[in-house]
């Protein structure tokens, strides 16, 4: 990494160097495109991909294309500088840059080797509620922020952090969500200011703070997000787990998949059986030669934990297996699209005991935040806490372009021409249109004469 | 992820405004002198990219659009203004514009 920075960096400067001293303003020209190029690649280092583009295009492409263009125009190439009396100011400037590279640039190196963490700014934490109680009665679970453990106990206290959560998003419904008795809903992640809360856990809307089912103290930090899990553990009592979820971008080319485990006294794995299968039970290699092959992926994960795995892109038969190998859920073809981030929560369905429908992954999909530098975070930014200077720097282009409109226009040019040969005709007028003028004798063709007395613009006539 | 600090995307945009300042300062040719100027907003640019990854924040990337904006802008009007002076004086050195010397 270091070796390529070092590499764009010296081509970005000896571009730029030559573009300073080339004679022909062509050659600086393109030099100026190989520097402008550097940049772009130096902005995809700093994970800036979509500003690397936009350089690509409006820099490189359209600026210098300009430049070209009026350098073209001009037939300017070689237009050279004089060595005027300003040449020491050229010496002074060298000076004046070394010094100040001297002063500013070299600590700056010097310090490259001492690198100090730095501390992140404040942010806001994520937090989003997972109803994953199976069946029964319609039950709404509200959680309740107690106040900033720390500062602000007295006049936060008793406010609600969660909305209750009672019924069913899009995405399960999108699922094939037909049963009315399925109470899996989550919530999109709501942003709250990092902290630590402290934050109980109710059935019900109501007034409940008498009797939690849940308290507990939670520090959420900045850029995290968690889920609040409700579940059915062995008593058939609810219970709540607060899980840390990863909402970072997965690795390129992979999404990320968390499986939630919401079924009660059932250790679930997650396998890749490689082919089409509804039911059935895995067998060990080893024990009985290979029923279904497959592919372990999550090992053996309790009820309420939570687990995440990044899948390569791509399209998968999937199977959630007990202890006992048995498929509880399959996920056939299941699509595995790169810089998806999806949370899979097995959650038993009452009804029909044994059946393979009795299980069923209910799918939130994570909202995590566009990488840094996307498209999607720079147009987010960009759109909404920027509509205004947008505005203004689109009004400020639309000046633009009527001055160049103005600037450019063909009579400007008249203009000036005129400017001139009015100057020139004072001193010498012929004398044939004076007479003419004075006596007002045809002396002329009527042709001729209009031209003379009224535009003046035609010096061929002299 | 990126081993390399924010330091010597500073140090090279230094050095690259530094190298367009020096080209204003010296060069004559007026196409030139807005090639040099081009030069310090795009080093400008970098260092404030550098700063956006530095501290997480995209607001540095917002501004560098602006800044484009702004560069795109100015060009075309320079560039109009280059070619009119032009068309009037056969020359874009900006030595023989001294017209409003006083």
């Amino acid at each position: 990494m270091e070796w390529l920075f070092l590499v764009v960096s010296f081509v970005a400067v000896l571009a730029a160097g030559m573009m300073l001293t080339r004679q022909n303003a062509v050659h600086s020209a393109l030099f100026l495109i190989v520097n402008f190029g550097c940049v772009a690649f130096l902005y995809l280092m700093l994970d800036a991909p979509f500003l690397a583009m936009v350089q690509v295009t409006v820099y490189t492409g359209a600026i210098m294309v300009l430049f070209l263009f009026v350098i073209m125009l001009l037939g300017a190439e070689t237009t050279t500088d004089t060595s005027g009396r300003m040449r020491w100011l050229g010496f002074v400037g060298t000076g004046v840059a070394i010094l100040l590279l001297m002063i500013f640039a070299f600590p700056l190196a010097s310090n490259m080797l001492t690198d100090e963490p730095v501390e992140q700014p404040d942010a806001q934490a994520r937090i989003r509620v997972i109803n994953a109680i199976p069946g029964g009665e319609a039950q709404t679970f509200t959680v309740m922020d107690m106040g900033r453990a720390m500062t602000l106990e007295d006049t936060v206290r008793g406010n609600v952090l969660l909305d209750p959560v009672s019924e069913a998003t899009e995405d399960l419904r999108l699922e094939g969500m037909i049963y009315d008795y399925g109470r899996e809903a989550a919530q999109e992640y709501v942003e709250v200011a990092a902290g630590d809360y402290t934050f109980i856990v109710g059935v019900g809307a109501g007034d409940f703070e008498s009797a939690p089912i849940y308290s507990a103290s939670l520090a959420l930090a900045p850029e995290s997000a968690h889920s609040v899990l409700f579940y059915e553990n062995a008593e058939g009592m609810v219970d709540v787990a607060v899980l840390e979820d990863d909402i970072n971008a997965p690795a390129v080319g992979k999404m990320r998949l968390s499986l939630i485990n919401a079924v009660t006294d059932k250790q679930v794995s997650l396998v890749d059986v490689g082919q089409y299968t509804t039911r059935g039970t895995l067998c060990d290699d080893s024990a009985c030669g290979s029923l279904i092959p497959h592919r372990v992926l999550i090992e053996q994960l309790p009820v309420g934990a939570h687990v995440g795995l990044e899948l390569e892109a791509g399209t998968y038969n999937l199977a959630f297996v007990d202890e006992d190998q048995n498929i509880l859920r399959t996920l056939a073809d299941y699509p595995a699209e790169r810089g998806l981030i999806e949370t899979r929560v097995l959650v038993r369905e009452p009804g029909v005991p044994g059946s393979q429908h009795s299980y069923r992954a209910a799918v939130f999909n994570a909202i995590g935040a566009p990488a840094f530098g996307s498209p999607e975070s720079v147009g987010q930014v960009l759109f909404i806490e920027y509509v205004l200077p947008v505005m203004l720097v689109g009004m400020l282009l639309l000046v633009a372009l009527i001055g160049v409109i103005v600037l450019a226009r063909p009579d400007a040019l008249a203009q000036a021409e005129r400017r001139r040969i009015n100057r020139r005709r004072r001193v010498n007028r012929p004398l044939v249109s004076v007479i003419s003028q004075q006596t007002g004798s045809n002396v002329l063709s009527g042709d001729y004469r209009a031209k003379l007395t009224g535009g003046a613009d035609d010096p061929a006539g002299e | 992820m990126n081993p390399i600090g924010a330091e010597p995307y500073i140090v090279l945009s230094m050095v690259l405004f530094l190298m367009g300042a020096l080209g204003v300062l010296m060069r004559r040719n007026a196409i030139l002198l807005f090639m040099s100027v081009e030069l310090m907003l795009n080093s400008a640019n970098l260092a404030l990219v550098a700063f956006a990854r530095e501290w997480g924040q995209v607001n540095g990337h917002i501004f560098v659009f602006f800044v484009m904006t702004v560069a795109a802008a100015e060009v075309a009007i320079g560039l109009a203004l280059i070619v009119n002076i032009f068309r009037e004086r056969q020359s874009i050195n900006i030595d023989d514009l001294q017209q409003m010397h006083g």
